[in-house]
């Protein structure tokens, strides 16, 4: 966990409302897949909480989309060359028990960027099945690294591209013959409460990255808490992101 | 290199910088960033006799240079304190423990458990963000009086530090309740109260509706305030809102404080206090300035301004 200064590379938009940060951490810093940054934004106090999509020695990628006044700054105003502050990396990531072989990917929207990041550290390890969604053609990104696994079914809400329907839809048609061990997901909360009830009684571990708004982004100021079944909050900054869809309240 | 120290009721502070209630935990996460022994103190997440949930999510929101929050006094409770956290944490720095209650019982219990445990108590009647949580006492002097001298009457051994909050009639005569009551020490300014609108649901941002507002934008009014009371009594004052840099640090401590705390910088800068106890030394002796402390309360002001 440091806060530096990095250096920006690129910070493009990739599709629809969607934008690649790439900067240069000075020291090369391990990031495991699921972790994120906190990325300072100039002009506003807090940082933006960033799912790490690739991490490639000392250089970072983070995608994100355009969700209000901070995002929408960093998209305009942030430059190639420019010195950004940023805390990383951050939160617990996704971890796969040795038994957990056959591994369900489902991603939705954003919550595609942790997931790619969790394709790339698991690709040869583990069998990977990705169910990717997104709204329409126009907003699907990065297309080339979703097709790390044995296979990727991607989805768009109007059917502009690839099968029409959700991601969660595709995934649970397919689980008969996917049998999966485990499953990784990232997405907005609709979709994660239909693979909660779509794989209730499966016996299936469903691991989610959730998202926050988030203060300190270390685990200090108690803002970004989730409900935990036992009835305790549990820090999605500190404890998470990645939590087991069945310990949590969605 | 210049004198940092501050003494403050007999406490000796290495510097007079403090990360603030609530943005800092009870330490541990910061100090994986850095050590944070560097620092005079940290002022520890409010402390209730039995722990809290606190209030649903989303409970921060932002506006243009200011933070709105809402935790509601999560923490795991007094004795979780004392038991995990306080001897790791006193063995780093000085510590302030804050506390909030909902009845007079509740404060005078709760010092009395911290007292001579830790080196101060701040007490939090000004949280605007939980309906018992000490706003009560908050805001009418004789409430401010009351509260203190329950709180005071438990403590032997500890300082006591009053927090007021920036939502009453008259800041100065807060000051001089809490005096009055028998504080060691006042500090201000805690949150001010504010509301963010989602305009597209047009519902709050915060699930607790309103919050207390934090961040730069708030730091004229409570370098005014800070002026104000420390007017008004004897006791030692602890600045505080919206603090970013040494720069703002020492307007507090011209305009009367002996020492600061910094709260939502640490968010947006994770070193932020270190930082700034660093830049304060530099200014220091950039203007010749041998102790720190001697620049409390030299603020004067313009015989013709109001």
């Amino acid at each position: 966990m440091r806060e530096i200064t990095a250096a920006v590379l690129e910070n493009k938009r990739i599709a629809e409302n969607i934008y690649a940060l790439v900067f240069l951490t000075e020291e090369e810093i391990p990031v495991r897949c699921g972790q994120f940054c906190m990325i300072g934004v100039r002009g506003y106090p807090l940082k933006r909480p960033l799912a790490v999509c690739k991490a490639e020695g000392t250089r970072i990628t983070v995608c994100y989309q355009i969700r209000g006044g901070g995002t929408k700054t960093l998209a305009e105003s942030c430059k190639a060359g420019e010195k950004i502050s940023v805390l990383m990396p951050l939160g617990n990531g996704f971890t796969l028990r040795p038994e957990e072989r056959r591994i369900a990917v489902v991603g939705g929207g954003a919550g595609v960027f942790p997931l790619i990041a969790a394709l790339r550290e698991f690709q040869g390890q583990k069998q990977l099945f990705a169910y990717m969604g997104f709204k329409n053609k126009d907003s699907v990104c990065l297309y080339y690294e979703m097709q790390r696994g044995e296979k990727l079914v991607l989805c768009t809400d109007d059917g502009s591209r690839g099968v029409k329907g959700t991601s969660v839809q595709a995934f649970l048609s397919d689980i008969g013959a996917v049998k999966p061990d485990a499953v990784l997901a990232c997405g907005p909360l609709p979709m994660l409460r239909a693979l909660k009830s779509g794989t209730k009684g499966l016996d299936i571990p469903v691991y989610v990255s959730l998202e926050e708004r988030m203060g300190c982004g270390v685990g200090a100021c108690l803002v970004c808490v989730c409900n935990k079944k036992d009835g305790t909050h549990a820090r999605v900054c500190r404890d998470g992101p990645v939590f087991r869809l069945d310990e949590i309240e969605v | 290199m210049a004198d940092l120290r501050v003494n403050i009721c007999g406490v000796e502070l290495k510097n007079p910088i403090i990360p603030a209630s609530g943005t800092f935990g009870f330490g541990r996460e910061f100090d994986e960033i850095y050590d944070i022994s560097c620092l005079g103190a940290v002022a520890t997440k409010g402390l209730t006799l039995k722990p809290r949930a606190g209030n649903p999510t989303p409970r921060i929101a932002e506006s243009r240079g200011v933070i709105l929050n809402a935790v509601g006094l999560q923490n795991p409770g007094v004795e979780h304190f004392i038991e995990h956290d306080l001897a790791w944490l006193r063995a780093k720095t000085k510590v302030i423990a804050n506390v909030a209650g909902a009845t007079l019982s509740d404060y005078e219990a709760i010092c009395a458990r911290l007292d001579g445990l830790v080196d101060f108590i701040e007490l939090n009647i000004s949280c605007p963000n939980v309906k018992c949580g000490g706003m009560a006492f908050g805001i009418r002097p004789q409430d401010v009086k009351e509260v203190t001298h329950v709180s005071k009457r438990a403590l032997r051994k500890t300082p006591l530090i009053v927090k007021l909050s920036p939502n009453v009639e008259s800041i100065a005569m807060n000051a001089q309740a809490a005096e009055a009551g028998g504080a060691d020490c006042i500090s201000l300014i805690n949150t001010l109260t504010g509301l963010a609108v989602d305009i597209e649901r047009r519902r709050p941002v915060l699930a607790n509706n309103t919050g207390g507002v934090s961040g730069a934008g708030i730091k004229p009014i409570a370098v005014r305030m800070v002026y104000e009371a420390s007017r008004a009594v004897g006791i030692p004052v602890i600045g505080m809102g919206g603090i970013t840099c040494a720069e703002d640090a020492l307007e507090f401590m011209m305009a009367g404080a002996a020492a600061v705390q910094v709260g939502t910088q640490n968010f947006t800068d994770a070193l932020a206090c270190a930082k700034i106890a660093e830049g304060l030394g530099a200014w220091c002796d950039a203007h010749g300035v041998e102790r720190v402390s001697e620049l409390t309360g030299t603020l004067k002001m313009n015989r013709e301004g109001a």
